[in-house]
């Protein structure tokens, strides 16, 4: 009888069922779409992390006072010193020179940009980069390749005379590519290049202010040939452990060999420390950290939708269930009369609901894997190695969901028991 | 089926250890919006097992709220309240429902069935809030009412005096001592009201006590006793004829 009355009960206010249903649906669905992005962020983090940007940086050592380049003592105006750019020929002989799959070096020099028929921009920050230059195997390598999220609207520089520049610098000065313009280091006697802009860079940081050539046109520009301030170097590396943080000076010997020949982010960076000589080499663990807070926000915030998201199923289910109580005043007071007792009702609306709040939650359950399968996919392009379905989420998402249907409907249905059922009855009479 | 006798009571000497109904300066008052109703103001009396007795009254009288008391379904708030010797005020809400369930069957002018129940389905709700659904005894409770033919109808496919006789079939399907019939005819035509009032006197015959509201002359004069109800106030009619009464 109770399966009887469950099922025509639940057969009933279909329209009213389905609006509850779909609230606690998209509720759930954002809980399990959060749910599963959050279990799997952690790793995607560490495999993004080998795609994109470098995890080792390669500076001159500070306590560096001179380079001889080209048999010349240089002492930059910068108050910097030099690596060569001749000697990254060496990273090709360190032990996991093949875990090395970018490089991208840059020289910074101080420009003033003209452009013609315009406006005069002084002492803009330009950058020598490699953009297209060989690695071993046949792949090429440079800054695009270290900065996966630069987009460029033309073309990269391919050699002297030609330039990129920054979006914000490209707006300011309305400029368009391609466009001439004339370049010139501020305070030299050499005069002005004519140059050709080819290239606006969309990077959404600090680079837009920047302007961008061949590490050669840069090197000639300074007057500092194969001089290059800073390397950035993206390898395959093993996830860092407490063993890889040891300083292998200390370790035995035994242990200081199998320190040195696991690919950790560390090792290699001490491989190059002492394949290249004036050079600090040092993993970069920068990145990883602000793209941890990044991403820590992000499903603080998705935390919050969903929290937002099963309150809202929990107002809904409420004022369903107001109505639908309200219905049925005239039923739970002859229930009453032939001896139901309050629990026995309780237990009918209950039952109801959380019937629908299973068959929601599990409907949910599938369209937030299917959610958070897509979004992975967009957010972490390329990589998708997540299960589409995380059974350990099934439960706990129906948990959720009945709950939210049971707190949902109390209110309610404990007024209507509270009801005096003789003032039901008669109020139909 | 127990053994019908019939006997001239005594009001005041057997009434008393007789009642299955007893009340002692029963009121019942409503409160609320700035207003208090006195629907039901000091009524003592009892009624005794098996007996028939017809509530009158004009309309806001208090009848119903008198036949809901006598149901359980509410409490008064104040004087004493026995049915079948149990003091309503000492129960707790469970034991109430309980109590309800065991000794009282409802018959309503609305008829008050689930509509999306069949006529044997409404039977059985009674039993399954009792104790537990039997489909033969249901059947037979339908039998009884001349319904069994109609069992798989639901409530809208039935006519008025018909839902009536399901309703009835329901409210006799635990074998409660007490019948409470709130214009049972209230919204049922001649013939049926003559099927309906033909039921009951079958069913005092076998020795249940039945309470019945009524405003109609006829049906009143099938009970043994009228009580009726002016403005919340009891007039006890004096017994005009012989009590059958049910020897337990
Ligand atoms: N819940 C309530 N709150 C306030 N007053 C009420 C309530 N229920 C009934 N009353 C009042 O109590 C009085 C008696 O009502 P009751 O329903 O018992 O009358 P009745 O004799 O059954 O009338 P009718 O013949 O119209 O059914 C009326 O004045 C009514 O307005
Ligand atoms: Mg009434």
């Amino acid at each position: 009888m109770f399966l009887r009355l469950l099922y025509e009960s639940f057969a009933r206010q279909r329209r009213r069922k389905l609006l509850a249903g779909l609230a606690i649906l998209l509720g759930t669905t954002a809980v399990t779409a959060m749910l599963a992005l959050a279990t799997t962020i952690g790793d995607r983090i560490h495999q993004e992390l080998a795609v994109y940007g470098a995890n080792i940086v390669v500076t001159p050592k500070a306590d560096q006072l001179a380079v001889k380049i080209g048999g010349v003592d240089i002492k930059p105006a910068t108050g910097g010193a030099y690596l060569k750019e001749s000697d990254l020929a060496k990273l090709k002989t360190i032990f996991w020179a093949n875990n090395i799959t970018g490089i991208s070096p840059e020289l910074p020099i101080k420009v003033d940009l003209s452009i013609y028929g315009g406006a005069t921009a002084n002492d803009l920050l330009g950058i020598g980069l490699w953009f297209d230059h060989p690695l071993t195997g046949g792949t090429m390598t440079g800054a695009p390749q270290l900065h996966p999220w630069w987009k460029i609207e033309g073309s990269w520089p391919k050699g002297p005379g030609q330039l990129v520049v920054g979006r914000a610098l490209a707006t300011k000065y309305n400029i368009h590519v391609p466009m001439r313009a004339g370049l010139a280091i501020p305070g030299a006697q050499n005069g002005i290049d004519d140059v050709v802009i080819y290239g606006i860079l969309d990077s959404g940081d600090d680079s837009e202010n920047k302007v961008f050539m061949t590490l050669n046109t840069a090197q000639n520009l300074n007057g500092t040939p194969d001089a290059i301030s800073r390397v950035d170097i993206s390898a395959q590396t093993k996830p860092e452990d407490a063993f890889a943080r040891q300083d292998p000076d200390t370790l035995t010997p035994a242990k200081r060999e199998i320190w040195y020949c696991r690919p950790y982010a560390n090792s290699i960076a001490y491989q190059i420390r002492e394949a290249i000589p004036g050079a600090d080499a040092q993993q970069v663990r920068k990145v990883e950290q602000s793209e941890g807070t990044v991403l820590e926000r992000i499903s603080g915030l998705m935390w919050l939708i969903s929290a937002a998201a099963l309150l809202a199923a929990g107002f809904a289910v409420s004022a369903a269930m107001a109505t639908a109580v309200l219905e049925r005043r005239g039923e739970i007071g002859l229930m009453r009369s032939l001896g139901a007792s309050r629990t026995a009702i309780a237990l009918l609306f209950y039952a109801e609901n959380g019937l629908l709040a299973i068959v929601a939650g599990a409907i949910g359950y599938l369209a937030g894997s299917a959610l958070a399968y897509t979004l992975g996919a967009h957010i972490f392009s390329g990589v998708s190695t997540t299960h589409a379905l995380n059974p350990v989420l099934l439960p706990i998402v129906v948990a959720l969901a009945l709950i939210v249907a049971i707190a949902g409907s109390t209110p309610s249905i404990r007024a209507a028991l509270k009801q005096d059922p003789s003032a039901i009855l008669r109020g139909d009479a | 089926m127990a053994e019908v006798v019939t006997t001239s009571l005594n009001e005041n000497q057997t009434r008393a250890e007789c009642a299955v109904i007893a009340l002692e300066h029963v009121s019942r008052e409503y409160t609320g919006r700035g207003a208090s109703v006195r629907a039901l103001d000091d009524a003592t009396f009892s009624i005794v097992a098996g007996e028939w007795v017809a509530i009158t009254g004009p309309s806001g009288s208090g009848k119903s709220t008198l036949v809901n008391m006598l149901g359980c379904l509410d409490r008064p708030t104040a004087g004493t309240l026995k049915i079948d010797g149990a003091d309503l005020a000492a129960m707790s809400p469970t034991e109430l429902d309980r109590f309800r369930a065991d000794k009282i069957g409802f018959i309503f002018q609305q008829f008050h069935l689930i509509p999306y129940l069949s006529a044997l389905e409404n039977v059985m709700l009674a039993q399954y809030f009792h104790s537990m659904t039997d489909e033969k005894e249901a059947r037979a409770s339908l039998e009884r009412v001349g319904m069994g033919h109609r069992a798989q109808h639901l409530p809208s496919e039935l006519s008025g005096g018909e839902q009536q006789r399901v309703c009835i079939a329901r409210a006799l399907i635990n074998n409660p001592p007490i019948l409470l019939a709130d214009e049972p005819t209230g919204n049922l035509d001649q013939a049926n009201q003559k099927i309906v009032a033909n039921l009951l006197k079958d069913l005092h015959q076998t020795g249940h006590t039945i309470v019945m509201v009524t405003h109609d002359p006829e049906m009143a004069a099938l009970a043994q006793r009228k009580i009726a109800l002016s403005h919340g106030k009891v007039f006890c009619h004096p017994i005009g004829g012989p009590v059958v009464s049910l020897r337990r």
